[in-house]
């Protein structure tokens, strides 16, 4: 493409620049003098688009001027040979300055002041004469060192600057002092925008000059004087970048053209210049965010123009032309986009790429049947020579504006060299750049199905131009998505396409893939021959050539004929087709015949095939991969035993694969990976067909149910129903081991209870390598069965769970047995789980592993419950005692164990504030006692309150049984602990000791000591009275007052003498406390406890 | 008049194109596909942003029932007119007029919404067979001579 002749229509960069206005800077120095190249830079460099619109071009001093045209001073004559001068943008934009700025270095203390004064006048008198006629502006800057103060605050600096003025005969805000020591680039942008502000009123100035010449035009020959000036006031306008003004006036220079009488002659030149005014129309309304205005005027402009076609020799340069028009729109909107225009997916760049792209293959058109006969470039003299005044003026004949063609054999000529050059013109090239732009558009706006239609547009011209390779990629990909949304018409056509290129370039492994797929019955091919395809395939698979496609261009196939001679018995030796992406005339199904195969079991794959396509399949070899966790296996599949496997068009064959499982496989899951079916004709070539088989989840679901009414060959249907399972789980063998049980439940909590196991072998031959594992499972009664409960193979000797047992070896039809203990505190039920597990040897299988898991549940109960009764010394119940009086604590153990038990030894520990009351600790009263269920036993310990605790004792003690089953006389005692409730403790000032006998004989005294003992630190006055009754007689005193020290005691002895026989109430003595009054209701107390109620009086015995 | 109209099913395959014109090869048939196949870009574009502002309020879940099924012209080039209809079970309708043709470029919007709900209703009438299955392509002679006569009179 490199030899590509420019096309015509592109638009001259001053058409397509941004205007800016243009300043002069002269008297810089900027090869020799740092300080003005600083300057230059400062304005040159980095200019950001918030600075102002202007454009500085450096002034050396051989700079020349355009030189004035003598003006005009009456139009009457005067008769415009073209509508724009090519060269007058250009002047205005980069050679008439709108302001010449003279630097000059001075300061305003200068030692020499009068001679720089006089250098610079005649710097400013130079550049006045070298712009005469321009209305040019000239401005001075004086670059100082910044030293000086400014000239308003400067006597001398005012009067010197006014003075320059003068000698330099410029007004004084033409005058600019710029130091450049600090803040350097603040200065320049200030200059900047006072340059910009004269040069605006300069460009104003001119727009005002040319709005003058239009009393002097008139409408009949000064038609295309109306344009031109419109424009150039456009263009002062765009200048001065008062854009809604220039827009104004393009649209006046447009709307006069149209005006404009058209003929043959001048056609190219007025759609040239329309083109151009509409650009700049266009470019504008983005500008000034009007993007509707802009696509509107863009529809109109073509609407237009659309039929202005000119001479039909030359149609093709009218298509170019509205295909430029299309694609510089597209640019323009492309950039707004990219400033911040907001593009949606039914207005966006791309559409307008697009078309530019159609009206270049009508251009391609044209040229077909317009250039025909231009079969070379005319002799010289060339027509195209020539230099050209006027955009889009012939060079054969510029500036004529007459009609009718002065030379016809000129004219000839020139025509003829047109078609020539466009039809070595490389239309394709332009499509495709053209469709590149519009499809990267259409990817921006999310139109991925417009884009592929692009792109395979875009392959078709690839196509065309003979890039076999590019054409074929760009197809191949597209037809991925067509066939994935099953527009099989579609795909069919770039199919069919991709099938031609990969001929074209002789790419094996693309046509065979691309040919396989052909055959598929969802793929329509010309003339439906598809036999021929077929064969082509067997073709290149015996290292022959294949027949050529249809329609191929006659140019390439004698190219394609030779690259299939050298590539057809070279690599790729074997081709490799996956199967599963695309559309084929052959479809796999495969299936395990159960979900679940145990390891003993012979696994069963069914695989079926289907050929959609009428012929006869020879298969050499099929291979099917099954994988595991481990690894990866290949099957042969086999049709009987037969490895060749023929398949025969629209039916179905079933295959089955057997294979065993490996010993790995056990518990894990197997999965179909991929089935291969090769085609192979003993040569060297290959070709594999790859069906990987996928996860279930993306394969389409089937509804046999729904299929049932579909009409179609029971073949199909049967193959339609087929629904894969591509994975298969594999179980453990089954296990024939039995176990028996042997226990006493329930199970007594704290006992270490035995269980007996049996496992007997019921398999066939010996087993070996058993082991067995005890572990406790828990349950929703016994979450935790492991914090409360205790296995051992030992009696009381717990061992962490699990328990493992080695047994190895038990032969056929024997048993192996075992005991495990178990202890648990709980009262619920443990489940304990025995893992055994074994090899075993069969026929197909060495080595087979086997496990069981059996369960027993064992319930536990409680063996008896201990309930606490406490009781005085004379057994009367309290629900209180005192310090250092002395109760009686009676456990109750009531049994509930099934089983008898037998109680060996019980024992009271107490908590601290009790003791016992004896000195050393008594036996238990039920030691060695045999009960049975429903029994209490009673036990009765006495004990005492040491002190007072500041709380009160939740419990008098634990209450320790150790016991046994009666049954169970080797097995180990077993100890329970109870908590006893507790009880009151209270303490008293005093206590009291009374030696009353519980029995008395009648009419014998009977001496009674009461003591009273002090237990405090202060002593305890009270008073006594002895309480009478008629049964007695008693002597001491009656009622006194008497004084207890602290820690001493004191005594009161009394006398009393039954009366009566039987119950009787004895003498009693009450006390109160004199003073201190809290204790009042203890004493009391104390003594209603301590003195008898009744005493039992014998009848004297009369002999 | 309609120059064709297209069912599409819920994974964007064609489930029928019929079309009518003086001319039925192979290219006319091309660019009726084409046509209708990059409809579907505008479509799904329609869907995503309805689904989205629904998604905004999805407490007006009753809102998103009463949604019409009538999509309104989907894109439009030189040529021809593209008009949208999804069914609630993500079925698309397309129906193609010819802005070239005086009948037409005239058409109003109300007529397409009329001929697209009868499509619908042709639709909803073919797929009751019996012996369709779901989501093939509609063969039936009858759907066929149905939408046709849709197309040249209604339309």
């Amino acid at each position: 493409m490199a030899t590509q002749p420019s096309d015509n229509t592109e638009f001259p960069p001053d058409i397509i620049l941004k205007p800016l206005a243009l300043i002069g800077l002269s008297g810089l120095d900027t090869v020799n003098n740092a300080i003005h190249k600083t300057i230059w830079d400062a304005f040159s460099n980095n200019r950001r688009p918030d600075r102002a619109s202007v454009r500085f071009k450096l002034l050396n001093n051989t700079f020349e001027f355009p030189v004035v045209k003598p003006k005009r001073n009456s139009y009457e004559w005067y008769i415009p040979k073209g509508i724009l001068k090519k060269n007058w943008i250009q002047k205005r934009v980069s050679l008439i300055p709108a302001l010449v700025v003279i630097f000059y270095d001075m300061e305003w203390n200068d030692p020499q002041w009068n001679e720089k004064i006089i250098e610079c006048a005649s710097r400013v008198q130079s550049i006045r004469a070298a712009v005469e006629g321009h209305a040019t502006r000239v401005a001075v800057v004086v670059v100082q060192s910044g030293l000086s103060p400014p000239p308003s605050e400067y006597m001398l600096g005012a009067e010197r600057a006014q003075a320059l003025c003068s000698a330099c005969e410029i007004q004084s805000k033409s005058l600019f002092v710029l130091p450049h020591s600090d803040h350097l680039m603040g200065y320049i942008i200030r200059l900047e925008n006072a340059f910009y502000d004269i040069a605006q009123n300069y460009y104003h100035h001119e727009t005002k000059n040319i709005k003058q010449h239009r009393d002097h035009l008139n409408k009949t020959t000064h038609h295309y004087l109306f344009v031109r000036h419109q424009f150039k006031l456009g263009f002062l306008n765009e200048l001065k970048q008062d854009l809604s003004t220039a827009h104004k006036h393009y649209m006046h220079a447009y709307n006069n053209l149209l005006e404009t009488r058209q003929v043959d002659t001048n056609i190219h030149e007025i759609r040239t210049v329309a083109g151009y005014i509409n650009y700049k129309l266009c470019k504008l309304l983005f500008a000034l965010n009007l993007a509707r205005d802009a696509i509107a005027q863009l529809k109109s402009h073509i609407e237009r123009y659309k039929n202005r076609i000119g001479p039909t020799e030359l149609l093709f340069e009218h298509y170019a032309w509205i295909a430029r028009q299309y694609s510089a729109f597209g640019e323009l909107f492309d950039e707004a986009i990219r400033v911040g225009l907001p593009g949606i997916q039914s207005q966006h760049p791309g559409f307008y790429y697009q078309h530019a792209a159609q009206f270049t293959v009508k251009r391609r058109q044209a040229m077909r049947s317009v250039c025909c006969e231009a079969q070379q470039y005319p002799p010289p003299p060339d027509p195209m020579e020539g230099i050209v005044e006027f955009y889009g003026q012939r060079p054969w004949r510029p500036g004529r504006l007459s009609a009718d063609p002065h030379d016809p054999q000129k004219e000839q000529a020139a025509i003829l060299a047109l078609q020539y050059n466009e039809r070595v013109f490389n239309h394709s090239a332009v499509i495709i750049s053209f469709l590149g732009s519009a499809i990267s558009q259409f990817k921006t706006f999310h139109s991925p199905r417009m884009r592929k239609q692009l792109v395979v547009e875009m392959a078709n011209e690839y196509y065309y131009c003979a890039d076999y390779g590019k054409a074929l990629t760009l197809l191949s990909h597209m037809l991925w998505d067509y066939r994935k949304e099953k527009w099989w018409f579609l795909a069919s056509h770039v199919l069919n396409r991709a099938l031609q290129c990969a001929y074209l370039s002789a790419k094996i492994h693309d046509y065979i893939q691309l040919s396989i797929e052909a055959l598929s019955k969802n793929i329509q091919v010309p003339n439906n021959d598809k036999d021929r395809i077929f064969r082509n395939i067997i073709s290149v698979l015996n290292l022959n050539v294949p027949a050529p496609e249809h329609d191929l261009p006659a140019s390439s196939q004698g190219k394609a004929l030779e690259l299939w001679g050298m590539a057809i018995d070279k690599e790729p030796h074997i081709v490799t087709i996956d199967m599963v992406n695309i559309a084929s005339f052959l479809e796999i199904k495969t299936k395990f015949k159960q979900q679940k195969y145990r390891m003993d079991e012979l696994i069963e794959i069914e695989i079926f095939a289907r050929l959609t396509y009428n012929t006869i399949l020879e298969i050499k070899t099929a291979i099917l991969t099954i994988s595991s966790n481990t690894e990866t296996i290949e099957i042969p599949i086999t049709d009987n035993d037969n490895s060749i496997i023929k398949l025969e068009g629209c039916s179905v064959k079933k295959f089955l694969c057997k294979f065993k499982t490996n010993s790995h496989d056990n518990g894990s899951e197997l999965s179909i990976k991929n089935v291969s079916f090769i085609l192979d004709s003993d040569k060297k070539r290959k070709i594999i067909m790859n069906f990987k088989i996928e996860d279930n989840k993306s394969l389409p679901i089937i509804h046999p149910e729904l299929l049932h009414f579909i009409l179609s060959p029971k073949n199909d249907y049967e193959f339609d129903c087929i629904v894969p399972l591509t994975t298969t789980f594999i179980t453990s063998r089954e296990c024939r081991l039995s176990i028996g049980i042997d226990n006493a439940v329930p199970a007594l909590q704290g006992e270490w209870f035995p269980t007996t196991f049996t496992v007997t072998n019921n398999e066939d031959s010996l087993v070996y390598d058993m082991t067995i594992v005890l572990s406790l499972l828990s349950s929703p009664d016994n979450a935790n069965p492991e914090t409360v409960t205790e296995l051992s193979f030992k009696q009381g000797e717990p061992q962490s769970p699990p328990l493992k047992l080695l047994i190895g070896n038990v032969n056929k039809a024997s048993t192996y047995s075992n005991k495990f203990y178990l202890k648990t505190n709980r009262t619920a039920t443990a489940t304990v789980q025995i893992k055994v597990s074994y090899n075993i040897d069969l026929n197909e299988t060495p080595k087979l592993e086997c496990v069981k898991d059996f369960t027993t549940k064992i319930s536990v109960i409680k063996p008896f419950e201990v309930s606490t009764n406490f009781v005085t010394m004379n057994f009367k119940p309290v629900s209180k005692c005192f310090v250092d009086d002395p109760f009686i604590v009676m456990p109750q153990i009531k049994i509930l164990s099934p089983w008898d038990l037998l109680i060996l030894d019980t024992e009271l520990e107490t908590v601290d504030c009790f003791k016992y009351a004896d000195d050393k600790k008594p036996p238990s009263c039920i030691s060695n006692l045999q009960v049975a269920e429903k029994n209490i036993a009673s036990d009765a310990i006495c004990i005492q309150a040491k002190y007072k605790p500041k709380d009160l004792p939740t419990r008098v003690g634990l209450y320790n049984i150790r016991w046994r089953r009666k049954t169970n006389t080797d097995g180990s005692i077993v100890m329970s602990s109870t908590a006893l409730s507790g009880i009151t403790i209270d303490d008293c000032p005093i206590s009291i000791e009374v030696n009353y006998p519980e029995v008395v004989d009648l009419q014998t005294s009977v001496p009674l000591k009461c003591t009273l003992i002090g237990n405090t630190n202060t002593t305890i006055r009270l008073n006594l009275s002895v309480e009478g009754t008629d049964a007695y007689m008693f002597s001491g005193y009656k009622k006194f007052s008497v004084t207890v020290p602290p820690k001493d005691k004191v005594e009161l002895c009394y006398n009393i003498h039954p009366l009566v026989a039987g119950n009787t109430v004895p003498p009693r003595i009450k006390a109160t406390v004199l003073g201190e009054n809290s204790r009042q209701e203890v004493i009391k107390e104390m003594f209603e406890k301590i003195f008898p109620q009744n005493i039992f009086v014998m009848p004297k015995y009369n002999k | 008049m309609a120059v064709c109209v297209a069912v599409i099913g819920k994974d964007n395959s064609p489930l029928y194109i019929g079309g009518i014109g003086n001319d039925t090869s192979t290219d006319n048939e091309l660019s009726r596909q084409w046509l209708v196949h990059t409809a579907l870009d505008a479509l799904e574009e329609r869907l995503a942003t309805t689904n989205s502002n629904n998604a905004t309020a999805s407490a007006n879940a009753a809102r998103t029932d009463l949604r019409d099924l009538y999509l309104g012209l989907l894109y439009s080039t030189d040529t021809h007119k593209i008009y949208g209809y999804v069914t609630n079970t993500k079925i698309k309708l397309v129906l193609v007029t010819s802005s070239t043709s005086p009948s037409g470029s005239n058409i109003r919007d109300a007529e397409v919404r009329t001929a697209l709900r009868r499509l619908h209703a042709l639709y909803a009438d073919a797929i009751c067979n019996p012996f369709h299955l779901p989501g093939d392509q509609i063969i039936s002679q009858k759907f066929d001579r149905q939408v046709k006569s849709l197309m040249v009179n209604n339309v």
